[in-house]
């Protein structure tokens, strides 16, 4: 038995060790200063930075760990992946800033700590999520990001609406990653493992195939699409995005659904796959039309995010539907089966980050100041805080894709991604479901620059950190609004996953 | 007959006995109770299948365990206040029509998945698949990595379980 | 292979059989001259008060949830106990290290409880 080359595969895994070293340090630091919690959002964001060097290391890497006996392990490193693993760390140390300028956190100041250990238990869950490749370890990191993200949902249990939050999550995702362990125990059944690359070569066999295949890999299909919330897995969002802390609503909102797709994509690809064309398309496996099965799922994800978002008075509730749709966009862009579509998605992903990211920043400041979160309270805050309306306006415009917004460079590339792949209609029903979308974002708008408020409002000031904040994340959105040439070849570097 | 064809009827019957007893009480105790009994009827047959450990931790983790937490979940809830979840209608048929997909499902695959359409299995390996021995020595090279993880998997339960359940941390 | 467990059997059997005897043993052999104040509850001689069916405390769940969390840890214990002679001949040190993360990532918890007054009642 080879014991080295297990040793060897720790230099795969580097990020995931910070971050567990992390969730370690900031458990005794909590439990050695006691009272004293300042430490903890800084030693989380020294620690995400230590962490991002060794990510930006792995973009170099295209490697798979492998085991004891020399066979392929479970841990991946490629640009792919390392990609990913950026954006959560982005938008990690963008939700722990968030959250010192977030009243509902500071009010539950006591439980710092475990708020901060639990972050951390979900970034080190997505990181596994992002880069395994082994369906034990994928279902346990889904575990891991879950759990800690049920807790989190239901944290500041100040409101009934936060602890219903958590226990409707809890109890979906229990139910949802039962569903999934099903059909992973279906597939583990029919093939005798559980590994990506090995369940790749077996599928080149002739004898599978058939009605129990498909449905395991729906059943699995399923438990991913509880994290994306792709429709129709979707129906906790609204509920658990109202309900839990707003840090957590925007953190779950593009980190945890990055990891989501990272994970799709790398199962997708890597299971199914049969050979890369010349042109970037992929050429699957003929056990399971995924094109058809995605397009019809995506087409169904954003119609009803998009039309439910229509109806929505609270504001948290809209944008949680709102990226429903967007989760059905990106769906769209993997549907196209190619480089450039999985290029689209890329870039969207890094522009939706920062975009929706900021919304939920200027709602959870907004209601900071006036205490709410409805759209019918946002009347008239276009003349008594100009700044605040200006970037939430830049967000949502950004978000409905119109230029010179970064939204729009993002829609772009999935939409040359489908024409390309001659998938004509299926843009043009995302293309009316942008128009849809434009609507309840210009609604928000309305609200606040068209409409007098019922009573005159006090103007109000800005704290410099949350400026600089909300600087922070406009520049991007116009920066690569205009200027998106890096970003689209950071991209284009970053599609390469172990094996291909 | 043999001797593991006998004891599988035997562990076999009570399995499905006990769970068709446990989900027709109307005292949920005793449902609870009758959920025990199948837990240790799956540990035999966990057993008659080579998978020594599986039993093992089928009785400390789920018939130990897990029943004590179902069991305080029970009292906690006063199940006197919750006869009206029974009430509600089609919730039998739905209840029905879930167990025999379910079981359609599972019949189909034992009985119409021909064996060529599995990659063919190494039998000793699959026997030996069970034992302690085996496992330890799978946990602890190839799979030390999901092992760590499901430490701080632990830990997040930890945390959690106090977070929700104590009123105030000091 | 089956027949190793036959002791195992006969200690089940020996225990359902034994249980059954003392339970009807009684209800056999023993006198039964009832009245009223016979039959009543008996409540160590107080006067019995309310149902049975009390809710209790949440505090209860809380310790029935932390027993799962490091009965779970005994369970990994196990195997790797087993297997420690022979894998440490073949890889050393590290089997050894490889548990004591484990143990120290699950005793921080347990250290967090404690020091969180996860165990106190009240």
């Amino acid at each position: 038995m080879n014991f080295q080359s297990l040793i060897n595969s720790l230099q795969y895994i580097k990020p995931e060790i910070v971050i567990a070293v992390v969730i370690v340090l900031v458990v005794t630091t909590d439990l050695i200063m006691g009272k004293n919690k300042s430490l903890l959002p800084w030693i989380s964001i020294a620690g995400l930075i230590v962490a991002s060097f060794f990510v930006i290391e792995q973009f170099s890497f295209k490697a798979v760990s492998s085991n004891a006996n020399g066979s392929i392990g479970m841990i991946t490193a490629d640009p792919f992946g390392a990609f990913f693993k950026i954006i959560v760390i982005v938008s990690s140390i963008i939700i722990v800033f968030f959250s010192l300028s977030s009243n509902e956190i500071k009010e539950a100041f006591e439980r710092h700590g475990e708020y901060y250990t639990l972050i951390f238990g979900m970034i080190l869950g997505m990181f596994f999520m992002i880069s395994s490749a082994d369906l034990i370890l994928i279902y346990l990191s889904i575990e891991l990001l879950s759990l800690s993200s049920y807790i989190l949902a239901g944290f500041t249990k100040h409101s009934l609406r936060n602890s219903e939050a958590s226990l409707k999550y809890i109890i979906y995702g229990g139910a949802s990653s039962g569903i999934m362990l099903f059909g992973i125990s279906i597939i583990y059944g029919l093939t005798g493992t559980t590994n990506l690359y090995l369940l790749n070569s077996f599928f080149h066999l002739p004898q599978f195939g058939g009605f129990i295949f498909w449905l395991a890999c729906i059943l699995i299909f399923a438990g991913i699409g509880f994290k994306i919330s792709a429709a129709p897995f979707h129906f906790w969002t609204p509920d658990v995005y109202e309900g839990a802390p707003i840090t957590i609503t925007a953190y779950l909102s593009i980190a945890s659904k990055a990891a989501g797709f990272a994970l799709l994509i790398r199962f997708i690809k890597v299971t199914f796959i049969d050979s890369v064309d010349a042109s970037g398309y992929w050429q699957l496996l003929n056990l399971i039309d995924w094109k058809s099965f995605l397009i019809l799922i995506s087409i169904l994800t954003m119609t009803l995010g998009n039309f439910a978002a229509l109806w929505q008075s609270n504001m948290k509730r809209l944008l949680a539907y709102s990226s429903i749709a967007h989760a059905g966009y990106l769906l769209l862009g993997l549907a196209v089966l190619s480089d450039q579509g999985l290029i689209a998605i890329l870039i969207y992903f890094a522009i939706y980050a920062f975009m929706n990211l900021g919304a939920f920043f200027v709602v959870m400041i907004i209601a900071n100041k006036i205490g709410s979160e409805e759209i019918d309270d946002y009347k008239g805050l276009g003349y008594s805080m100009p700044f605040l309306s200006f970037s939430i306006a830049v967000f949502l415009i950004s978000l409905t894709g119109i230029p010179p917004t970064a939204g729009f460079i993002a829609k772009l590339y999935l939409f040359i991604a489908l024409v390309d792949a001659k998938m004509i209609a299926v843009a043009v029903i995302a293309l009316l479901n942008t128009v849809v979308s434009l609507y309840y974002y210009i609604k928000v708008l309305k609200n606040m620059y068209l409409v007098r408020p019922e009573k005159e409002m006090p103007a109000v000031l800005v704290s410099p950190a949350a400026f600089a904040m909300l600087i922070v994340l406009l520049v991007p959105i116009f920066l690569f609004g205009i200027y998106f040439t890096p970003l689209v070849n950071l991209a284009k570097s970053s599609i390469g996953l172990m094996g291909f | 007959m043999t001797l593991e064809t006998i004891l599988f009827i035997l562990f076999a019957g009570i399995a499905a006995t006990t769970s068709v007893l446990m989900i027709t009480r109307s005292n949920i105790v005793i449902a609870a109770l009758f959920l025990i009994l199948n837990f240790g009827a799956l540990a035999g047959l966990y057993l008659l299948l080579n998978a020594q450990f599986l039993a093992v931790t089928q009785v400390i983790v789920y018939a130990g365990a897990i029943m004590v937490l179902f069991l305080f979940v029970i009292m906690l809830l006063k199940p006197e206040h919750e006869r009206s979840i029974y009430k509600i209608p089609g919730m039998k048929i739905f209840a029905f029509a879930i167990a025999f997909l379910v079981f359609v499902q599972l019949a189909y695959l034992i009985l119409f998945s021909s064996s060529s359409e599995k990659v063919s299995p190494d039998v000793q390996a699959s026997i030996n698949a069970g034992t302690i021995e085996t496992i330890g020595r799978e946990l602890f090279t190839n799979y030390i990595l999901p092992f760590e993880a499901a430490g701080f998997l632990l830990l997040a339960a930890t945390i959690g379980a106090l977070i929700l359940a104590k009123k105030k941390i000091e | 292979m089956i027949l190793e467990y036959l002791p195992i059997l006969a200690v089940f059997g020996f225990a359902i059989v034994f249980a059954l005897a003392t339970v009807f043993s009684s209800e056999i052999f023993g006198p039964k001259r009832p009245n009223a104040e016979k039959l009543s509850t008996y409540e160590s001689g107080m006067k019995p008060v309310g149902t049975t069916s009390e809710r209790v405390s949440i505090k209860y769940y809380l310790i029935a949830m932390l027993f799962i969390i490091f009965d779970l840890e005994v369970v990994f214990i196990y195997p790797w106990a087993v297997q420690f002679k022979k894998l440490f001949n073949q890889q050393g040190i590290s089997v050894f290290v490889s548990m004591v993360i484990f143990l120290v990532v699950l005793e921080l918890g347990y250290l967090y409880v404690y020091k969180k007054g996860g165990f106190k009642w009240d």
